[in-house]
């Protein structure tokens, strides 16, 4: 079946079964390796992309779902301007430690910035309450969205 | 101390770092792993699927190596593969591959084992009570001073149960194997902590098959935490067992529900413990400790899990005469392996339970007895090792002052009167060798490189790797620090058996404390040697000296000694230091904690990069915050448990406010840091909730069920 989307800006299409998940089209298909799968069940949000503007575990949703929409990975985000400043932030609180979550994270935390913003802990906590880190304890991924979340503030909004 | 930034956060983040997933060979194939669906049986047939092609897959099994059959390790006693009979589920029977990996999923699950099943002992406790049940080396540290115990003198006995823990890594086991036929050559890429143990264990598996093994590890190392020390080596046999079979790259990734029923896990351990106490100077007189973990069905790596957990066993405590005894237990479940803490959690859960038993029978405040007995300069181990500091006690002190435990004991005391819900506060200490055990390191025989290049740009070549404490970064820096050369020149290798020497595992908190010193030592003597003060000058006015390469190896300490047979001596040359206080909100109506906030004072020493520091820390307490309160594994039986919808970890929406700080950061030595976060939380956990409500828990997590059952107990329900 021919399915029809915008990746990462660009618009494509692939002959699959409509099945498929979106995470193994991405993975596979397109070989956009910045999509991690740890659960396969939704529980972690490693596989965690936008789609039309929405954080989605990629691992639950098949290919049929995404006609016709847009999806956006971790590598995608990371060209525009606030998941520049998040990818900084991560950076320079050495917030990252083995990395196999935050694709999913910057996904996350970057929907965060987009839709809300509002440097406020326990509103950060209950955007991120989807994505599993086993590395760091949280407490750095907190003071780097709370920092992006400052700048950006600072910067107007520029987004 | 400074905060240099990791070398790879940035890749991470935006996901172009590799993991083993992320790599691709040509020709490359898919591997999948059979394995025991029962606890224990003969294998009386296995049925292929008829509808498909059976000479497109490869197909091995024990008969099929050519090699070894066991799988090396400090007790070698494990086959690849089980033989007639299966012994645990989760033990691999065959492994599958084939090039399309929905055919060979398909096929899998279409592959039918029929067994005679057997008797097995699979329930955690019974199997640990039973002393029948012991096996392997036992361990003796026999510290008794011939104490005669008082008519007066305080006895306190218990039994405390720790369950199993799951490493949960975010990347799961995996391996890529890929056999040169015509050189006769196994190239391995894999998530692994020790790659030359994966090369032992391929050239064990291959045996005169093969001329050579290279292994190398990927890129990014998606998480270890001891759970990728001794599971790939098995998975890297079996990996380049299909590759020599089929002669073409293959690659196994396990899924997370396989990946949770077959890897090591921590022991589950049974500590029981009784002390002696005079209630006149309320010190405690005598101990004796019955150390016991359930190993699973074979021993591999739990016998030094077992020396670890001994020389631990008695706590940060100063205590005459004391009796240790430890043993490993079999049961018909995965062999148990290495978790950070390595047999340290269990000893320390048991011992800080313990205390506050003691201190409640005596009808004193925890705290003063904590002090009245915790380990001071010239105190002695039950090894007999010297306490050299002051230090367990100073992080003591400075954890009572930062979380205000004595003002807020005596608040929360009031406030539990009047009210349904509570609210506690608890204390824990805890301690971790630094490095492998006794004479452990003398053995590794770590060798370190250091590549100097024409343009002063330096390379740090070791078997160590970065899974995410940022090891590489720290090394590294110490490298840049010690000689003050750019940091930005600065670059460690990835870990390549070819490559690199051996500079020893990723464990045992050694990386920074053996390896990094070692890089400072020779950094140090590579300034010395040339008489240089800027390298970068250096290098320039002297071009025809470089590229050079130094080497060094592990000099071990000539004044200290270890009894293999004994336990006399020292154990660990060096100890990081430290202390904790859990507070938490009891909801008595759900039988819930809450936990509130986690203070905890480490003595790590020299703190390279403090950020990096701090990160790691707090990823290793929440590990053991969630160990004491919230993860729970099989009680009885494997094979029930499928992944993180039933392995549940702490989201962002569980977690305490978590505070890190260091004492005694001038210390020239760079001490431990991986594992020692992990070993003291868990108890502060049940000692808040034990001051919180007055009822005593044996076992953890403080999940309700516990919670529930040990109020029924009490007769408080
Ligand atoms: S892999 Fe999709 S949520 Fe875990
Ligand atoms: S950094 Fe390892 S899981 Fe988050």
């Amino acid at each position: 079946m021919k399915i029809s989307f915008t990746l990462n800006n660009k618009k494509v299409s692939i002959d699959t079964e409509p099945t498929k998940r979106l995470l193994d089209v991405l993975r596979e298909d397109f070989k956009m390796m910045e999509v991690k799968e740890s659960c396969g069940e939704g529980e972690c949000g490693a596989c965690t992309v936008l789609l039309d503007d929405k954080p989605v575990t990629s691992c639950l949703l098949n290919i049929i779902h995404v006609e016709g929409k847009k999806v956006f990975t971790s590598e995608g985000l990371s060209k525009k301007f606030l998941g520049k400043l998040l990818i900084d932030c991560f950076d320079e609180t050495n917030a990252v430690q083995c990395g196999f979550c935050f694709p999913g994270f910057l996904v996350t935390s970057y929907h965060y910035l987009k839709t809300d913003g509002e440097a406020n802990l326990e509103k950060i906590k209950v955007a991120l309450s989807g994505n599993i880190c086993r590395c760091t304890g949280y407490q750095k991924i907190f003071e780097s969205v709370m920092l992006a979340c400052l700048r950006n503030d600072s910067t107007g909004g520029k987004s | 101390m400074k905060n240099e930034r990791k070398f790879d956060a940035r890749p991470k983040v935006i996901g172009t770092h590799k993991f083993v997933d992320d790599y691709h060979y040509d020709g490359m194939i898919y591997g999948a792993l059979i394995y025991s669906k029962v606890h224990h049986g003969k294998i009386r047939k296995i049925t292929y699927p008829n509808d498909f092609k059976l000479s497109e897959f490869t197909i091995v099994k024990l008969e099929d190596i050519p090699g070894k059959i066991l799988i090396p390790e400090p007790e070698t006693d494990q086959p690849f593969f089980a033989d007639k009979e299966v012994f645990f589920y989760g033990q691999i029977i065959l492994a599958v591959a084939h090039p399309n990996k929905n055919i060979l999923n398909n096929f899998v699950k279409k592959i039918k084992i029929e067994y005679e099943e057997l008797s097995a002992i699979t329930d955690i406790k019974e199997t640990l009570d039973n002393k029948e049940n012991t096996f392997g080396k036992q361990i003796i540290i026999d510290h008794r001073r011939n104490v005669k115990v008082e008519k007066n003198w305080l006895k306190t006995h218990s039994v405390y149960y720790t369950p199993h823990q799951e490493q949960a890594y975010l990347e799961t086991q995996a391996m890529i194997a890929k056999y040169d036929e015509q050189n006769e050559e196994m190239f391995i890429l894999g998530t692994m902590q020790c790659p030359f143990f994966v090369k032992e264990a391929v050239e064990t598996i291959l045996g005169d098959k093969i001329k050579s093994v290279q292994v190398e590890t990927s890129e990014g190392i998606g998480g270890g935490f001891g759970g990728k020390e001794d599971f790939p080596n098995l998975l890297a046999g079996i990996t380049a067992l299909l590759s020599f079979k089929s002669k073409l790259p293959v690659k196994i990734v396990l899924d997370r529900s396989d990946d949770i029923t077959i890897t090591t896990k921590r022991h589950p351990a049974r500590i029981e413990v009784e002390t002696y106490t005079d209630p006149q100077t309320n010190k405690i007189r005598k101990m004796n400790v019955d150390y016991r973990l359930d190993a699973g069905f074979y021993q591999t790596l739990s016998p030094v899990v077992l020396s670890r957990g001994v020389l631990h066993a008695s706590g940060g405590y100063n205590i005459e005469d004391v009796y240790i005894h430890g043993r490993l237990i079999r049961s018909n479940t995965p062999p148990n392996g290495a978790f950070r803490g390595f047999g340290a959690p269990q000893a320390f859960f048991a011992i800080e339970s313990h205390i506050e038993k003691i201190a409640s029978e005596l009808k004193i405040e925890s705290y003063q007895f904590r002090k009245i007995n915790i380990f001071r300069k010239g105190d002695e181990f039950p090894s007999t090792q010297k306490i050299s500091e002051d230090n367990l006690f100073d992080c003591f002190e400075s954890i009572v002052e930062k979380s205000d435990y004595l003002t807020k004991y005596e608040k929360y005391k009031k406030f539990n009167q009047t009210h349904k819900d509570k609210l506690g506060i608890g204390l824990a200490i805890g301690y971790h060798g630094g490095g492998y055990t006794g004479n452990g390191e003398k053995v590794l025989d770590s060798e370190i490189k250091i590549k100097i290049d024409k343009k002063a740009i330096v390379t740090i070549y070791i078997s160590n790797v970065d899974m995410g404490q940022g090891a590489h970064t720290t090394l590294a820096q110490l490298f840049s620090e010690t000689i003050d050369h750019p940091f930005e020149l600065t670059n460690v290798h990835i870990p390549n058996t070819k490559i690199c020497p051996n500079s020893g595992p990723t464990v045992a908190s050694r990386t920074i404390y053996i390896v990094g010193n070692m890089v400072s030592d020779l950094a140090r003597k590579i300034k010395k040697d040339f008489g240089f003060d800027n390298l970068k000058n250096f290098v320039k006015q002297n071009k025809q000296i470089f590229p050079k390469e130094f080497s060094a190896k592990y000099k071990p300490d000539p004044n200290i000694s270890f009894d293999e047979n004994t336990y006399q001596g020292t154990g660990y040359k060096d100890y990081s230091w430290a202390a904790c206080a859990v507070e938490l909100y009891y909801h008595a109506d759900t039988y819930q904690i809450e936990l509130l906030n986690c203070w905890s004072m480490l003595d790590i020493g020299h703190v390279v990069n403090p950020k990096i520091a701090v990160g790691q820390a707090e990823g290793g307490v929440l590990q053991a915050l969630a160990y004491g309160s919230s993860e729970f594994f099989y009680k009885k039986g494997f094979g029930r448990m499928h992944g993180f919808t039933d392995y549940t970890l702490p989201t962002t929406m569980d977690i305490p406010k978590l505070f890190i700080d260091f004492i005694h950061t001038d210390n020239e030595i760079a001490k431990g840091l991986g594992e020692v976060p992990m070993d003291y939380p868990a108890p502060a956990v049940r000692n808040a909730f034990f001051n919180a409500t007055g009822i005593f828990i044996d076992e953890i997590p403080l999940i309700p069920e516990t919670i529930f059952h040990a109020m029924k107990k009490e007769k408080k329900l």
